[in-house]
């Protein structure tokens, strides 16, 4: 594979720059000061468990089956809202980016409610999509929606008129015209607006899943910090996290430029 | 003023040849509504361009040689008169006029070959059929081996030869050319001159150029429109007759350098009020 763009790491011979050692040390630092904290007892020791306790319970978290059957619960809630807000945010994207007129009309709205937290729009969601994955599924969409439309928006005034203009004298097609000319032509801003969004889907669905459900992650913390079981708890978080980090390296493998992306094809 | 204006207008186009005319353009005014009041960009305009034939239009900037170049092509539509292409009414980009951007214009997502593929890809050819056409018209440019290389890898004349690689693989009737060669430096855009004559020769091409560049008007063109400074009218059309087939050794000859000092002294003229115009409106944007 040709080597003409990003910089991948771990060369023959490499070695940890600045940067990532003081990456380490930060984690180093943290881990060391809750692990004396913990033993200090300065805290309760079940409110802040030292940390071998939570490494067991992470293990045990890890082999239980109850575990992986929540995780594909929000997995799944959270796949089908970034699809369907996702989706319906890319259309409105496109339409504002597009238009000057309608993108001056609306486009307030979205910023106005873009930051409202959406959680207020919970028991709506209840009575519209009942009790179930549902209302997860539509708290996860509505939540994406906005940071989603509002990148493709500007996406698509990014796009440099020429091409446009271009598309247009060959006589394509407006379906082609998204296809072949828009979309990839703002593959950068529609992919960091996914990542952003997904993000902000899985906050949606974890948030709503801690309110009133009986499946999913956010439903297992609840349940662990309602059996007190902190150790639990926090592992569960420590896996989320280890989650929102591994999804959103492989969104951002797909904003490398294919004509960057090395390799002849 | 406008007496004479109009008497220009209606001297004769010369008729060369009897071949019908291919692109006819018929009193054609544009008229824009600014927020200053009514702007005419194109003033009773009319035009006939014939099969095979070589046509530049050249006028200083600002003249409204680009909203002609946009209303050719159908991106923009007349607010009165009429354009037509073999026959048809333009109302819109049309399958028969295909157009080469002054701008930059190549996708930087697509390789060269799939760059030049483009319309073929819109209208529906098959990926086999319609690469291979792309690289029959890579080659006519003279960009053969760089089939797929993408838009960064190239220079600046070579990206310009790809977009009209691109346009003449819509294989249009009349290709319409917006100051392709602007950005470029003198030396290449006499050799791509060569190039776009030795195609124009191959296809039996017939060309509309757009230009200020006197020098590679005359290279290229049978025939010559000059423009007027504002509103954009026609001043006159000048006949260029020198031998076909030509490259850019021309240049040096002396009914080259007639052609040129000719022209030169009609668009003197209007250069000059343009350039007062500009003036005046930088000074006032100072103020």
């Amino acid at each position: 594979m040709a080597t003409t763009g990003v910089v991948t790491g771990a060369a023959p011979g490499w070695r940890p720059d600045a940067v990532t050692l003081v990456r380490a040390a930060i984690i180093a630092a943290v881990l060391i000061l809750w692990q004396l904290l913990a033993i200090s007892g300065l805290l309760y020791q079940d409110v802040v468990p030292p940390l071998q306790a939570i490494a067991v319970a992470l293990i045990r978290l890890l082999g239980s089956g109850d575990f992986y059957a929540n995780l594909w619960a929000s997995l799944y809630e959270t796949a089908v809202a970034l699809v369907v807000g996702g989706g319906a945010a890319l259309f409105v994207g496109i339409v504002l980016g597009g238009s000057r007129f309608l993108g001056r009309a609306f486009e307030p709205y979205l910023y106005y409610l873009g930051p409202t937290p959406k959680i207020i729009f919970f028991p709506i969601m209840i009575m519209w999509f009942g009790v179930g994955p549902g209302s997860k599924m539509a708290m996860g969409a509505l939540s994406c929606f906005f940071p989603v439309a509002l990148s493709v928006a500007v996406g698509m005034r990014a796009i440099p008129p020429i091409l446009i203009r271009v598309g247009q004298s060959f006589r394509a097609s407006q379906a082609q015209m998204v296809t072949k000319v828009y979309l990839p032509a703002m593959r950068e801003p529609v992919v960091n607006g996914f990542r952003l969004g997904f993000g902000i889907a899985l906050i949606g669905v974890l948030l709503a899943e801690t309110k009133l459900s009986n499946q999913g992650l956010g439903f297992l913390v609840i349940q662990n910090y309602q059996r007190f079981d902190m150790p639990a708890m926090y592992a569960l978080i420590i896996v989320i996290f280890a989650l929102s980090m591994l999804a959103n390296a492989g969104i951002s493998r797909l904003t490398a430029p294919r004509s960057r992306r090395g390799g002849a094809h | 003023m406008s007496g004479n204006q109009a008497n220009l207008k209606l001297q004769p186009e010369p008729a060369a040849g009897t071949a019908p005319a291919i692109l006819s353009v018929d009193d054609v005014v544009k008229r824009f509504e600014t927020p200053d009041g009514p702007v005419v960009a194109v003033d009773h305009m009319s035009l006939d361009v014939r099969q095979g034939e070589f046509v530049s239009v050249i006028g200083p900037s600002g003249c409204g040689k680009s909203t002609l170049f946009n209303l050719i092509g159908g991106l923009l539509s007349p607010t009165e008169g009429r354009i037509s292409i073999a026959g048809e009414e333009v109302r819109g980009p049309h399958p028969s006029i295909g157009m080469v951007f002054q701008e930059e214009s190549t996708f930087p997502w697509r390789s060269v070959e799939e760059n030049v593929a483009f319309s073929l890809e819109v209208q529906g050819v098959g990926k086999a059929e319609r690469l291979e056409r792309a690289r029959h018209f890579i080659a006519m440019v003279g960009l053969r081996g760089f089939e797929r290389r993408y838009p960064t890898e190239l220079s600046g004349g070579m990206r310009q030869r790809v977009a009209m690689a691109r346009t003449l693989a819509f294989e249009p009737k009349l290709l319409l050319m917006d100051e392709p060669f602007a950005a470029l430096d003198e030396q290449t855009r006499l050799l791509l001159g060569d190039k776009v004559l030795q195609i124009q020769q191959e296809l039996n091409q017939t060309v509309v150029l757009i230009t200020h560049n006197i020098t590679e008007a005359v290279q290229l063109s049978d025939r010559i429109l000059i423009m007027t400074y504002r509103p954009g009218r026609t001043k006159r059309f000048v006949e260029i007759k020198l031998p076909r087939p030509r490259t850019s050794e021309i240049v040096g000859s002396d009914a080259f350098g007639h052609y040129v000092a000719e022209i030169w002294n009609d668009l003197r003229e209007e250069a000059s009020k343009g350039m007062h115009d500009q003036e005046t409106m930088a000074e006032r944007r100072r103020r």
